[in-house]
């Protein structure tokens, strides 16, 4: 290549670059920089007020509050993950049957994910509110729960979580159960066919061929669900507020109402930078299984 | 096909059981959505039975922003998408098949991008924002949601895979790379460029913690926005609130449904490649 046709190309090659460069610099790189800067300082809504070094992090050994909201962040992770784990494969094998109602099973399934958070939310309200709530409404037409009784699916402290954790599961259970189905329609047949030809039953092969198998999936899948609902806050938001008092506000909400709404941003950015640093480990655990993963 | 088993049959009904778990909220939504409102529910029946109605459709499009949410939720929707497409494309394209010093240093700088979680980085997104004086702003609400590192990594991987002489050909031909990238490049690269699309599309469209933050007026609202701001108003009534997610949702799914083989393809395959 010639010197001018090569300068030519560095030059070409840098237009294309630039707006994707200047637009990911701007909005995903200089935050992380910023936000550093921010915590070490008290700021407000109005811009930086003092310079108090490492104080906004010492803040966090008084703060109950902030212990509270990294448990119930914690608290969902734990909970929520195995459910949708689990749900997801269960789900994804049914789909994967050989029936007729197969293609109609994948998109029910997938359907409630393409709603938004708010949607999925008011449903969710609506359908666990006591006395005219759909719940409610079937378990006592079932009979299940008497005429006079009331499940607060969204008030007691008991149920709150099952609550949330269960509209969590039928919100964003498409996602993974797409990537079992991907799995499972990697197995190739041969492997079912052999299997029985040397006899064995349908649960041997579940539980000697196809869960070893998909095994790298359900690694993938946790640890995307793990990041995921440590990444919780618009669905508790909508749904309970993070109450009853305050017994399900999750960590991020906790950020931003000590940003928007008690003017301290500098601590905020204190406390995002805690939610960073989890959310890194988990996802260079994730990046690691993935490269690990197209290694073999 | 062997016989069918007791087993097969009662798997298919635990099946349509789990689909009727997970549509029963949705179907519920619409009976409620063609409610007269203030009717009295004694049981849970009472929810699907008639007398039906339209009516709360045009009243909550005539009385509620709804139509604005709508309006601002699609533009934004849609820039957000194509300005990803077209500027995720670009720069793949760039580092994956223009020979040049410093490809791979840009490349391992926009890979940092997977490990920076927006949630995380909410509130100095917000500061800067903010100097740029861009909060309540429909340039607020798209920028920073266009370069994302997902986006671009599934991009360079496809072009990657594009073989050369393709391009070469086109070089002899006496294209410049301009010409190449838009006539060459980009018509093989349909596929990939509608996975992006669908990422870009559902990710603006439900999108809540930026525009909760950068969206101030309501005229700025999106749908995910303004459609909470219509329980604290309607407490105790159903179908106000049940109608409006139903507007809101209903075009996604029409959309879903149509395209649900290409859409499941594209979301399968841009999560496992990339």
């Amino acid at each position: 290549m010639s010197k001018a046709r090569r300068r030519k190309t560095f030059l070409v090659a840098l237009a294309f670059i630039l707006p994707f460069f200047i637009l990911y610099t701007v909005f995903t790189i200089w935050p992380v920089i910023q936000g550093f800067y921010v915590s070490l300082h008290k700021w407000g809504l109005m811009g930086k007020q003092d310079f108090i070094g490492f104080d906004n992090y010492a803040k966090f050994i008084g703060d109950k509050n902030f212990w509270g909201a990294l448990w119930h962040t914690t608290f969902f992770t734990l909970i929520t993950t195995p459910m949708l784990v689990v749900t997801a494969m269960v789900l994804a094998m049914l789909a994967n049957r050989a029936t007729k109602i197969k293609r109609g099973l994948r998109v029910i399934y997938y359907l409630p994910s393409i709603l938004s958070v708010s949607v999925a939310s008011f449903i969710a309200k609506y359908t666990f509110a006591p006395y005219t709530g759909l719940l409610n409404g079937v378990l006592h037409s079932l009979g299940i729960l008497p005429q006079d009784a009331e499940l607060q699916w969204m008030q007691d402290p008991n149920l709150v979580w099952f609550t949330i954790s269960l509209m969590t599961v039928w919100w964003t259970i498409g996602f993974p159960m797409l990537l079992y189905l991907s799995a499972l329609q990697d197995i190739s047949t041969d492997i079912y066919e052999a299997a029985s030809i040397d006899g064995a039953t349908k649960t041997q092969q579940l539980f000697r061929i196809v869960l070893p198998l998909l095994k790298p999936t359900t690694w993938l899948v946790f640890l995307l669900q793990m990041i995921g609902c440590f990444k919780v806050f618009g669905q508790i938001y909508l749904i309970t507020g993070g109450g009853p008092a305050s017994s399900t506000r999750p960590l991020i909400q906790y950020i931003y109402e000590n940003a928007f709404e008690k003017n301290n941003m500098g601590y905020a950015a204190s406390m995002s930078y805690v939610l960073f640093g989890i959310l890194l480990v988990f996802s260079l655990g994730q990046q690691l299984l993935q490269r690990r993963g197209e290694d073999k | 096909m062997k016989k069918k088993t007791p087993g097969y049959w009662a798997l298919n009904v635990v099946s349509i059981l789990l689909a009727v778990i997970c549509l029963g909220p949705l179907v519920w939504a619409l009976f409620v959505s063609l409610q007269h409102e203030g009717k009295q529910i004694k049981s849970v029946l009472d929810w699907f039975t008639p007398p039906y109605t339209l009516q709360n459709y045009p009243d909550i499009i005539a009385n509620s922003g709804v139509p604005t949410w709508l309006i601002n939720s699609l533009i934004i929707a849609v820039l957000v998408t194509c300005l990803t497409v077209i500027f995720s494309a670009m720069a793949a394209y760039a580092l994956a098949k223009l020979k040049f010093k410093g490809s791979n240093a840009f490349f391992l700088y926009f890979l940092l991008g997977i490990l920076v979680p927006g949630e995380a980085t909410i509130v100095p997104l917000f500061i800067t924002v903010n100097n740029l004086h861009l909060i309540d702003s429909y340039a607020g609400m798209i920028l920073p949601s266009i370069a994302g590192s997902m986006n671009l990594i599934i991009m360079v991987t496809f072009f990657r895979g594009l073989p050369d002489e393709l391009l070469e050909a086109a070089k002899i031909d006496g294209a410049g790379e301009v010409r190449i990238f838009f006539q060459v490049a980009l018509p093989l690269s349909k596929t990939i460029i509608s996975t992006v699309c669908i990422f870009a599309f559902v990710g603006s469209w439900n999108n809540y913690l930026w525009p909760l933050l950068c969206a101030m007026s309501e005229n700025l609202f999106t749908l995910p926005i303004g459609i909470p701001t219509l329980a604290g108003t309607y407490t105790v009534d159903y179908v106000v609130p049940l109608t409006a997610s139903m507007v809101a949702s209903l075009p996604m799914i029409i959309i879903y449904i149509i395209f649900e083989k290409q859409i499941v393809a594209g979301i399968t395959s841009g999560a496992v490649k990339g």
